[in-house]
């Protein structure tokens, strides 16, 4: 709770949920083009990959400024995209080989050069390792400016191409053959995508910023069938969890800001996949569950129905003894029967014996009418 | 009679292996024609490079006697089913108005008029009441009707459909050859990548035969012989016992009924 | 070189060779991603294993450990079994998540045990020469090496035992299922081999670039061999040969030694992937040169044969007609028919080219050859 009051109250707190909701909305937003065109892990490796980026560009420049870094950030998470491509291209390496070696190839000179620098004498590096599990608290009013404007061009660029990406997404082909220049497209959206991962660097860090690529689209999907609303929600995700886990962070000691964020992510991710109406697990076991329950039902009922048509009252009473050997290996008898009742279906005649109600007898002539080849009738 | 399509001397080459040879076809305006030949014979490369899809070794392609590009509004494309993924989160109309994006313009939305033509397309497919379904829940057919539809609002002249009636229900093959019927009377061009021997007399004007070169070309009844067949399908080896000097191919005759003797189930399964 | 320095490249070497060797078998089954998901997720195991044990090289860590990293494949595999997320995303959305739990844990008991998130990246292979096996008071060396070497020899002994399984299951799970060899156990198997490999080379060089030296070594090593045995080999070797490379290039910098470790398989991967007999960049890029020609041979004398005796050859044979129709440019039809006159296939007939008997045979053969 008292994390809530300061969300509201306490300035520094605001700056850095401020961030944290620029970074997951972006991240979200951009993530729902990634996921659907089946490179979420790309993600993983353009966030790796830029870890040297960071460190060259402070090695090079002397700057901690974060437009440098992440500038340096997003010209090595393109390099390593492009690398991949290359290989992939070049020989018969596959794509997730590529994909797994540039990652950590880059994110192992990353930590060489993050190693290095730490050892120097002479430079003040100290911050930069705040990039590898990112610190909300790091954050200052410039650099929130700064991401909400990057963040601002690449939601633009969205809106802009909207019907231009979401036919790279669904048809690339079909697209070139309206005439639409897909390469380009192709390269424009995956540089969308590299700026949306780089904005996220300072307060997630680079180890787990594709965690806010992918999982806020994951979840998203399970709410809606709509693009336009899948990335929106996405988006909100994504904002959602950069706030709560920032929040989350800065109130807590020792609890990374990264990490946190995941965390927050993952639990919607959960909470999507098991309650989303439709798509819900819980919902379609539940469905499944019914749908058994249902024909294990009008077993019994056809199973009483078979007994009766061979005696002159389709009321005729039977012994639930009997059904039992009918209904053989499924048991459970004495349930259906009894849900069976519970509709009106059966009635109980005594202690062990059962019969059918007209309403009962008309319901199984009509499964039997509907449904010939299932319900072995006399 | 003018020519719709017109190849000249296509090579398709992948990492230097040849998927199509020196191909050469008309395909003359107003008429059906099927592309048949084995798998692998490089009937989807075929449409695909005259879509600028894939870049040729060699050769040439015109739409009414001009190069592609410049007729990119008057060519529709029906890609196989299997190319997209059907979980993607749109619905059909949507997917029908994908046919009018590229003469749309950058920068703008699709307004009520191009959704009224994508619900008008819908209707000719026997999908309007299916407009706002997403498109995972539909079946193998009416995915294949939806795409149908949305070549249809494309408005084009020349159609290219890769094997629209792969896995579709016997009503759906009914509609769908019900609409190239009436594609035609209303004087397009439709050539369609085809797997079904039996029926290519009954639905098409022309056909191609094709392994990975053209075998025979033309009016059903002249070309679509035993023999080309046999050669489509039985072996390349025909062709090289074939005497230098005389054409590749000649026309032996048209085919009677007895269809029985090529049947896809002797296709070289080459995948 | 002192017996420390020693100690330390024998240690990164065995690491190496160790996680190469399950490693070729991710990357031929399309899997390189399953080493990320697995190093990430064995995080929370091994945290909460050490607060138990206080040991990395505890068995009882290792045990918990791995089966973590198992439970993770089952996890992701479940996830996208029901469908509403691919399997690319379903990996994705697992492992950071239980990266964070791991990582939040150390964060919050940092004060508490001697494990930092430095040495969850980076792992703590200068230290490792400190922490000896003393056997009955004698000292027999650094326990990691113990530790690594056994499992290099459990991942030997596992691929030797089940060669002929893992290589069928590999390269086609369906006739593995077919004869038997029961592919989905194999699977299960190998990635509880994977785990167990990562939690022990945890120590030595960390989550992240476990990956590199699992992925990288076998990549390149799938440049230079067509046989699974000489792949393997090759891995091993690629790997530990980068692993003291990458010793020697972390000490000239004084840096991080898993980091260099990482950047000298990816020097090692650039090289292969350049210079590969065969199938390297630059001999394919030659022979494709080559091939351009022979195959703008066979192209012209296809064409040729095409139209060879028909009506319109006067106007599809002529020279200037390769670069009207078959769109060549001028200069690589001159070149084309040049190369085709003087390998004998073409002869020029006035402004006419004619194949010649040879020139037919071998576009009949080309055709055939397709």
């Amino acid at each position: 709770m008292d994390v809530l009051i300061d969300l509201f109250s306490d300035y520094t707190l605001r700056v850095v949920a401020l961030g944290a909701a620029i970074l997951g909305m972006s991240s979200g937003a951009l993530g729902a083009f990634a996921v659907l065109r089946r490179q979420s892990l790309l993600g993983d490796a353009i966030s790796h990959a830029a870890l040297p980026g960071i460190a060259l560009a402070f090695l090079l420049t002397g700057s901690k400024a974060p437009l440098v870094l992440v500038l340096g950030a997003a010209i090595a998470g393109w390099l390593g995209t492009l690398l991949i491509l290359a290989v992939t291209e070049t020989s018969r390496i596959k794509y997730d080989s590529a994909l797994g070696m540039m990652l950590s190839v880059f994110f192992g000179f990353g930590l060489v050069l993050l190693t290095f620098i730490q050892k120097r004498p002479d430079a003040n590096q100290a911050g930069l390792d705040t990039y590898l599990f990112g610190q909300a608290a790091s954050l200052r009013v410039s650099d929130v400016i700064t991401m909400a404007s990057i963040a601002a061009l690449a939601l633009a660029g969205v809106a802009v191409f909207w019907k231009e990406f979401k036919v790279l997404s669904f048809d690339p082909d079909f697209g070139r053959s309206i005439g639409f220049p897909i390469r380009r497209l192709d390269i424009g959206l995956t540089t969308l995508l590299v700026i949306s991962i780089v904005i996220g660097l300072q307060t997630v860090g680079v180890v787990l910023m594709s965690a806010m690529i992918i999982s806020p689209a994951a979840a998203a999907r399970q709410w809606t069938d709509r693009l336009g609303r899948m990335v929106i929600l996405s988006g909100l995700f994504g904002a959602v969890a950069g706030v709560t886990g920032a929040a989350l962070s800065s109130a807590k000691a020792n609890l990374p800001t990264g990490p946190t964020i995941v965390v927050a992510v993952s639990a919607i991710v959960a909470v999507s996949l098991l309650l989303a109406p439709n798509r819900g697990m819980v919902w379609s076991r539940l469905r499944a569950w019914r749908a058994g329950r249902r024909l294990r039902m009008d077993a019994v009922l056809m199973d009483l129905f078979l007994l009766a048509t061979q005696h002159d009252s389709a009321e005729y009473p039977h012994d639930r003894r009997v059904l039992d050997a009918m209904s053989f290996p499924r048991g459970a008898t004495t349930r259906n029967l009894r849900l069976l009742e519970d509709r009106g279906y059966v009635q109980r005649i005594d202690a062990t014996r059962w019969a059918l109600t007209a309403v009962g007898a008309d319901r199984a002539r009509m499964l039997a009418h509907e449904n010939p080849s299932e319900w072995r009738t006399a | 009679m003018s020519a719709a399509v017109e190849v000249r001397d296509l090579t398709v080459a992948y990492r230097e292996r040849p998927v199509l040879w020196d191909i050469d076809l008309i395909v003359p305006e107003g008429v059906l024609m099927a592309i048949v030949g084995p798998n692998g014979a490089g009937k989807t490369t075929l449409i695909k490079a005259v879509l600028g899809l894939v870049k040729p070794a060699a050769g040439e392609i015109l739409i009414y006697g001009k190069s592609f590009a410049s007729q990119q509004r008057r060519v529709g494309y029906v890609p196989q089913r299997g190319s997209v993924d059907w979980d993607f989160p749109t619905n059909v109309l949507d997917v029908v108005t994908m046919g009018l994006y590229g003469r749309i313009g950058w920068f703008r939305r699709p307004g009520r008029a191009d959704r009224t033509k994508a619900l008008h397309a819908l209707e000719k497919v026997g999908m309007a009441d299916h407009a706002d379904r997403q498109i995972s829940q539909l079946s193998g057919g009416q995915q294949q009707r939806v795409f149908l539809a949305r070549a249809l609002v494309q408005d084009a002249d020349v159609y290219l459909m890769d094997e629209p009636f792969q896995g579709v229900d016997a009503t759906t093959e009914r509609a769908i050859i019900a609409l190239l019927r009436e594609l035609r009377s209303d004087g397009k061009t439709v050539v369609v990548v085809h797997h079904d021997l039996q029926t290519v007399p009954e639905y098409f004007d022309e056909v191609l035969l094709l392994n990975v070169r053209r075998l025979a070309s033309g009016p059903v009844g002249d070309v679509f012989t035993e023999e080309n067949l046999r050669k489509t399908y039985g072996g390349r080896v025909g062709f090289v016992g074939a005497p230098a000097g005389s054409p590749p191919i000649a026309n032996r005759g048209p085919l009677p009924e007895r269809l029985g003797g090529v049947s896809r189930s002797r296709e070289p399964s080459r995948n | 070189m002192i017996q420390a320095q020693l100690e330390i490249q024998l240690i990164a070497a065995v690491v190496a060779a160790a996680c190469a060797l399950p490693g070729v078998f991710l990357v031929l089954r399309k899997m390189s991603m399953m080493s990320d998901a697995i190093s990430h997720a064995i995080l929370p195991g091994i945290v909460l294993g050490f607060f138990a044990t206080s040991d990395l090289a505890s068995p009882l860590l290792i045990a918990g450990a791995t089966l973590t990293g198992v439970l993770t494949v089952a996890l992701v595999e479940m996830i996208s079994s029901t469908r509403l997320i691919k399997e690319d995303a379903a990996i994705g959305i697992v492992f950071p998540a239980l990266f964070s739990v791991g990582v939040i844990l150390i964060a919050q008991y940092a004060g508490d045990v001697h494990l930092d998130i430095d040495a969850v990246l980076l792992g703590e292979l200068a230290f490792a020469p400190f922490d000896r096996l003393v056997v009955g008071g004698q000292d027999i060396g650094p326990r990691s090496l113990y530790l690594m070497s056994g499992v290099l020899v459990v991942n030997i002994l596992f691929i030797v035992i089940f060669f002929k399984e893992l290589k069928v299951a590999t390269f086609d799970a369906g006739l593995a299922a077919a004869l038997g060899l029961m592919p989905v156990l194999i699977h299960y198997l190998l990635m509880g081999l994977v785990s167990v490999t990562a939690v022990g080379a945890f120590d030595a060089v960390g989550s992240i670039l476990v990956v590199a030296l699992m992925v990288g070594p076998p990549s390149a090593a799938y440049l230079l061999t067509d046989r699974l045995s000489v792949m393997l080999v090759l891995s091993a070797l690629i790997g530990a040969g980068s692993a003291v490379a990458g010793y020697w290039m972390a000490h000239a910098l004084d840096a991080s030694i898993g980091g260099a470790m990482a950047t000298m398989v990816g020097v090692a991967f650039f090289f292969t992937w350049l210079l590969a007999p065969d199938k390297g960049y630059v001999a394919r890029q030659r022979r494709r040169t080559r091939q351009r020609w022979t195959f703008a041979t066979k192209m012209l004398t296809v064409h040729l044969l095409s139209h060879e005796g028909l009506p319109e050859a006067a106007e599809e044979c002529r020279e200037d007609h390769l670069t009207h129709h078959l769109r060549w440019e001028p200069a690589f039809a001159t070149q084309a028919v040049k190369t085709a006159m003087s390998d004998g296939l073409v002869a020029r007939s006035g402004p006419l080219l004619e194949l010649t008997p040879a020139g037919r045979k071998h576009a009949a053969r080309a055709v055939v050859e397709i």
